[in-house]
């Protein structure tokens, strides 16, 4: 925190608290290797997974839970930066960090772009939801269709990619909990800003907000573009650590249901709602090895007892029944939006 | 050339069956039924199981037609009552993500128990010339049927004391209380309707070929489709936009190809929602 007006207004102890969450949850990551799994390459897969999913979270969660814009493309935003950096690394000879670069950038102009779109017609909720879902599929026919340039249902391998960061080792996992944390850092440094006022007050009541003289339309595509870039990077890094990707890897039913399955779970619009929806339901994945139909039933039933029961995520109940058993009124007032 | 657009039509035709389910509990409640496809697929699985067993194609097919009434209700009386304990946006959202939900679980427990299933129900015959082009036996009839449902759903809505009610709910719902008609009893029987006009759906698409286990998600997609592009709530824009749509997909996968085609539909879809939200026919 080098801005000292944001110092003045918030007491140093209270940022510090703010962080205090994101500090525990890379504390945690860090030695989750040498406690749990770090030999076996197959539960390291699995907690990558369970990383790539939280940040992909992290990314929806700004864009619905926090200016309630019901995205439901995070699988193609991915697909968008996956594709760019894998079509780039097989075409051409540039580095890496180009190849991200690229993807990074599709994906945000992509996200800005129907947020834009979404503002301009003042689509509500529904049909922002609609066209999002209608171009998750088009994408995908996208995919299938340009057989030369992304190998459609066979996948397309992609070069160039150190061995060190594969999606099963070590080296991958702390990459991806790197990226994680990253992106934890920004969501809560956007909290604490007056991007984070904005978007509690435009997420409160949109019409309050504008009459108080915040531009919602600029605050959605703003959230919009950086949340489409985190969702397009960690799209673009799985590209590159798993060294193949497919229109599978990030086809609707295999990233969007699961990723808002997770982040509703965590509790929406909260810092750590979706590295918790996520931790809960790798280990789930792990312990169930029930069929793959089964596992969906499951997540049904998810969605449909988290959206009836705990619309504010479960974490949230919890939190909320510690409080009230210990008599106290919400302390986590900053975590909490 | 004129059998592109005459298949176009017979794939319209069912697309407006598809999409006239969804439409109407849409219009009703502001709810849109994600779980429809796997009601479809319900139907079809119950028939074919029915049929394996020997039951006669047409009793098989209404005790599939009442089976998706049947979850149809079930679904309105216990998903949806929180549902539409909601207004506005909050209502159409919780409804969609219920739906969601609900169609995971009926999907995923479909796609368990009965992997291979599937439903084609063979209709017999030489094919019959239509205006010079040779068409299957199996089209015209599932075309008959989506005809057929079409005109006696504008007359139900059109003619009855009861479908007045229904259009009167669509319209404004607390008028609709205040004259005395009870929203929850009209939603319920709609959704009902619905679930059975699934049941259709499933016979009718059978008809031109298999209809396999897992078809719920593509299913719910076009009629998805074609609830937006024809204006959500209204019958007779279910059948224009699935004609519509029928045809543009018949000629785009004829002269430019299948992938680009659904890409063309889906862009239909969107143009619609920006151009026209209400859709073609919509209030």
């Amino acid at each position: 925190m080098t801005d000292t007006e944001r110092t003045r207004r918030l007491p140093l102890a209270r940022i510090g608290w703010a962080f205090l969450p994101i500090a525990v949850t890379a504390a945690v990551l860090a030695i989750l290797p040498t406690v749990w799994f770090g030999d076996s390459p197959y539960t390291t897969s699995l907690a990558v997974q369970a990383l790539v999913f939280a940040s992909y979270g992290v990314g929806f969660n700004l864009i619905f839970g926090s200016t309630n814009q019901l995205f439901l493309c995070v699988g193609a935003l991915a697909g968008v930066g996956g594709y760019g950096a894998g079509i780039l690394a097989n075409e051409s000879t540039w580095p890496m960090a180009a190849g991200l670069a690229v993807g990074t950038a599709s994906a945000a102009i992509v996200g800005g772009l129907l947020s834009w779109i979404a503002v301009r017609r003042s689509l509500g909720i529904i049909f922002t939801g609609i066209v999002t879902l209608v171009f998750s599929l088009g994408f995908a026919n996208l995919l299938l269709g340009q057989r030369d340039l992304t190998g459609s249902e066979t996948g397309l391998i992609v070069d160039g990619v150190p061995d060190d960061l594969a999606d099963d080792s070590v080296g991958g996992y702390y990459l991806f909990a790197g990226l994680l944390v990253a992106f934890l850092i920004v969501f809560r440094l956007l909290q604490l800003s007056h991007v984070g006022w904005a978007f509690r007050a435009l997420r409160d009541d949109e019409v309050a907000a504008e009459l108080a003289g915040v531009n919602v339309s600029r605050y959605r595509i703003y959230a919009a573009t950086l949340g489409s870039a985190m969702i397009g990077l960690t799209g673009a890094l799985l590209a590159y650590s798993a060294g193949f990707i497919s229109p599978a890897t990030y086809s609707f039913d295999r990233v969007d249901v699961r990723v808002l399955v997770m982040v509703a779970f965590g509790g929406l619009g909260t810092l750590l709602g979706p590295v918790i929806g996520a931790g809960v339901f790798a280990v789930l994945d792990e312990r169930l090895t029930a069929s793959l139909e089964l596992r969906e039933v499951l997540y049904g039933v998810f969605v449909i007892a988290i959206f009836l029961f705990f619309r504010r995520g479960v974490v949230q109940a919890f939190v909320g029944l510690a409080n009230r058993l210990l008599g106290r009124r919400t302390p986590l007032q900053l975590s909490r939006d | 050339m004129r059998a592109v657009v005459l298949d176009g039509i017979v794939l319209g035709l069912a697309f407006g069956l598809l999409g006239v389910g969804m439409t109407l509990v849409y219009g009703l409640g502001g709810v849109l039924n994600l779980a429809y496809g796997q009601i479809v697929v319900l139907a079809a699985i119950v028939i074919s199981l029915l049929m394996e067993d020997g039951v006669a194609t047409v009793q098989a097919a209404v005790v599939g037609v009442l089976a998706a009434a049947g979850v149809a209700v079930l679904l309105d009386l216990t998903l949806m009552r929180p549902v539409y304990r909601e207004h506005g946006e909050e209502r159409t959202l919780l409804g969609l993500l219920l739906t969601l939900g609900a169609a995971f679980v009926i999907g995923g427990l479909l796609a368990w128990r009965y992997p291979a299933g599937a439903l084609y129900i063979f209709v017999g015959g030489d094919p019959i010339s239509v205006i010079g082009v040779p068409m299957a036996v199996g089209s015209i009839w599932a075309s008959g049927i989506a005809l057929a449902v079409a005109a006696i759903l504008l007359l139900f809505f059109g003619l009855t004391t009861f479908g007045r009610g229904v259009r009167s709910v669509i319209q404004d719902e607390t008028g609709a209380r205040l004259v005395g008609i009870n929203p929850s009893f009209v939603r319920t029987v709609i959704f009902a309707l619905s679930g059975a006009l699934a049941g259709v759906v499933a016979i009718a698409q059978s008809m031109n070929g298999p209809l396999t286990v897992n078809a719920g998600f593509e299913l719910t997609t076009f009629a998805l489709i074609v609830t937006v592009v024809g204006g959500l709530g209204s019958v007779a824009g279910a059948f224009l936009a699935g004609v519509l749509l029928g045809v543009v997909n018949a000629l785009s996968a004829h002269y430019i190809g299948q992938y680009i085609t659904t890409i063309i539909l889906l862009g239909a879809a969107a143009l619609t929602i920006l151009i026209r939200p209400r859709g073609l026919l919509g209030r």
